[in-house]
């Protein structure tokens, strides 16, 4: 007997082998592998835990993060922008000192030029040279007062000793000028090499320095400008690796915030799919992953619930069973018992009625004769019962075996026909059988297809009030078919899925009108069965019924033991 | 010429009688024991030509006291038909394992157990 309930739950085997189950963090993966060794080595485990703790929705951490990345790229653009406006600074400065370091050099060309006209007017004697020494002074002091605007105090100090000077030297220049109208061309150049020239050389010295001054501060602007460059390149440069590994960090704490509890769901759900219904799922999350979580253990708790429940009911329905098959064991013994006491006296009487039959006992008057036979039948008739009972309390008990033999199955057919011809002739009903005579040698159990033919046979005599019934068997493939056909009063539609249950007739009025108990098909299908073969029935009510049985030709000598 | 010795090994009192009757008026002469023990030791001491014993039986079963007597030199060689009132598949094989000559399953025709009887008698 198959125990209703396993004695081990099937979860309790298995659970371990299955890699899923093992760690929520398990996985195959180089990527996996490395955030494992992330989450198990470094704070990063605590903090993703912390995330997870946290009181709000997936849906705000996400937003979050996504929040804190793009707040970031902002960061980026502002320090951008201000990088790019330092070094639009740095360019314009480094363009100012450009501009002055020119203005610093043509204010010495413009002096250089004066001392030219001045020696040229000393030659030439004419105005158009003297006024162009006044406008080369003039591009002097034009060239000096730009680079004065925005010149340092020490440069400033030279740039006045410049305009001092270059006021006497203009002042000598005047001079000379008028001395040159004059005709006095000797005295004018004395005085020019005199005074003028000396004043000359000191401006010249002075312009010299302003030049070098410039010079130097666009040396140094240019410095400033290439450290600025280098700065910008670092800062940009520190701000991209950091936005990337910020954003990096933020994806892996939100993403395995978010992959923990579905690995330990999904762990869970393994383990309760393999029958395993005490098991809890644990997350440290608190938004809509937790409460998940939640749901799925009270699932679980409930599955484990009505699993406890059902194992109860299964544990007293064994219980039951157990009863039942104890109550059907000792009612099948006493089938067996009853049966066979039954048969002894049978015996007795089936035997004195054939030996007064046989005048043993003298010539048996002919007034007594169809009586004493109307014993016989009946006796023959109750034997059948008995022996059909104790047919069934074996095959209840398990323990109805075949005995396997060659047979002949046109003897069969024959001795089914014999047993009940006379039974045929009191009805009047013509009964026929078709089997051909040179059949080939069956395998099997010949006494009990002789019984399930007979059965078939005595229900077909028995439901016939006119007309025929006919017995065929025939060769189909390696299957022997035995039919038996008759003009009775048919099983309806309804029936037939039944008609081989025991204690089964078509409904109570037919066992009183027709008798029976009903235990022969089901007694005839279980050897039908037992020799590996089927039975059924086609019929129509009114028209008659047709019951048929297939059985190998050779039954396996396997069969027998089973 | 002596009459062949029949000995019917059976506890019931109605199947004995259908034998007696039976034989009461063939050339035989019919020995009767009631349970298995006293059927081996009338077989040992009568020596019969044919034994007719039941399967059935007190204090030792008609299987058992068909061993015994096939043990026994003296009596091995007496053809014994089984009568059993069980009639299942394989009960003749048991019956003709035991040491059975002949197997008949209950209810018997009456006819039926006189012509092996016979036949076993060799007068067939």
């Amino acid at each position: 007997m198959p125990s209703v309930v396993p004695s081990m739950p099937p979860h309790e085997a298995g659970v371990l082998a299955d890699p899923a189950a093992r760690s929520p963090l398990a996985a195959s993966g180089l990527g996996d592998r490395i955030s494992r060794l992330l989450l198990t080595y470094t704070p990063l485990g605590r903090l993703v835990r912390g995330v997870a703790r946290l009181r709000s929705s997936v849906h705000f951490k996400l937003l979050a993060a996504f929040l804190l990345v793009a707040l970031l790229v902002a960061v980026m653009g502002a320090i951008s922008l201000e990088i790019m406006s330092r070094m639009s600074a740095q360019s314009d400065a480094m363009h100012r000192a450009h501009e002055r370091v020119t203005s610093a050099g043509e204010a010495q060309h413009a002096l250089a030029m004066q001392m030219n006209y001045t020696a040229m007017a000393l030659i030439l004697r004419d105005e158009a040279t003297i006024g162009k020494i006044l406008k080369e002074n003039n591009r002097l002091n034009t060239m000096l007062a730009e680079i004065e605007d925005a010149a340092p105090p020490e440069e400033r100090g030279i740039i006045q000793r410049i305009r001092a000077a270059q006021g006497d030297v203009m002042a000598t220049v005047a001079d000379v000028a008028n001395l040159v109208r004059d005709g006095k061309i000797d005295q004018a150049m004395e005085l020019q090499l005199a005074s003028g020239y000396p004043l000359f050389q000191q401006v010249e010295n002075l312009v010299e320095q302003v030049v070098r001054l410039e010079e130097r501060n666009m040396a140094q602007q240019r410095e400033a400008t290439a450290r600025a460059n280098r700065h910008a390149f670092y800062l940009m440069g520190g701000l991209v690796v950091a936005s990337l590994l910020l954003a990096l960090f933020l994806g892996f704490v939100t993403s395995w915030t978010f992959i923990l509890p579905v690995r330990h769901a999904q762990r869970f759900l393994a383990r309760v799919a393999k029958g395993d219904f005490s098991t809890t799922v644990n997350v440290d999350n608190r938004d809509e992953f937790g409460e998940l979580a939640a749901q799925m253990n009270k699932m679980s708790a409930e599955l484990n619930r009505l699993y406890e429940e059902q194992r109860t009911v299964a544990r007293q329905l064994e219980g039951l069973n157990a009863q039942l098959a104890r109550a059907s064991q000792a009612k099948s013994e006493f089938l067996a018992n009853m049966s066979h006491e039954l048969r002894t006296p049978m015996n007795a009487i089936l035997g004195f009625t054939e030996m007064i039959l046989d005048n043993i006992y003298g010539e048996v008057p002919p007034a007594l004769r169809g009586p004493i036979e109307d014993v016989r039948t009946c006796g023959q008739q109750l034997l059948r019962l008995i022996n059909d009972v104790l047919d069934l309390s074996k095959i209840e008990a398990g323990r109805m075996e075949l005995s396997l033999t060659d047979y002949s199955v046109p003897e069969v057919v024959e001795t089914a026909r014999t047993s009940l011809r006379s039974l045929a002739e009191e009805k009047g009903l013509l009964f026929t059988a078709e089997v051909a005579p040179d059949f080939p040698v069956a395998h099997g159990d010949g006494k009990r297809i002789t019984q399930c033919l007979t059965n078939l046979v005595g229900n077909a005599l028995k439901f016939t009030k006119q007309g025929q019934v006919t017995i065929t068997a025939r060769l189909e493939g390696n299957e022997v078919v035995y039919s038996v056909s008759d003009t009775g009063i048919g099983i309806p539609a309804d029936q037939l899925d039944h008609i081989f249950a025991e204690f089964r007739q078509v409904d109570a009025s037919i066992s009183r009108e027709f008798g029976g108990t009903g235990l022969g098909l089901s007694i005839t299908k279980t050897f039908v069965e037992l020799h590996g073969g089927r039975i059924w029935v086609e019929s129509e009510p009114g028209r008659g019924s047709t019951f048929s049985f297939a059985v190998p030709l050779r039954v396996a000598e396997a069969r027998e033991a089973a | 010429m002596r009459q062949k010795k029949i000995l019917l090994v059976e506890d019931n009192e109605f199947n004995r009688k259908i034998v007696r009757d039976l034989l009461a008026r063939q050339p035989y002469d019919l020995l009767e024991a009631h349970d298995g023990e006293a059927g081996v030791m009338a077989a040992r001491r009568d020596k019969p030509d044919v034994i007719v014993m039941d399967v059935q039986l007190p204090k030792l079963s008609g299987l058992d006291a068909t061993r015994a007597i096939r043990a026994e030199p003296e009596t091995a060689k007496i053809p014994i038909i089984v009568v059993t009132s069980f009639a299942l598949s394989g009960d003749d094989k048991k019956a003709m394992a035991a040491g059975a000559s002949a197997y008949l399953a209950k209810p018997y025709s009456p006819r039926q157990l006189l012509n092996t009887i016979r036949r076993m008698a060799g007068d067939a």
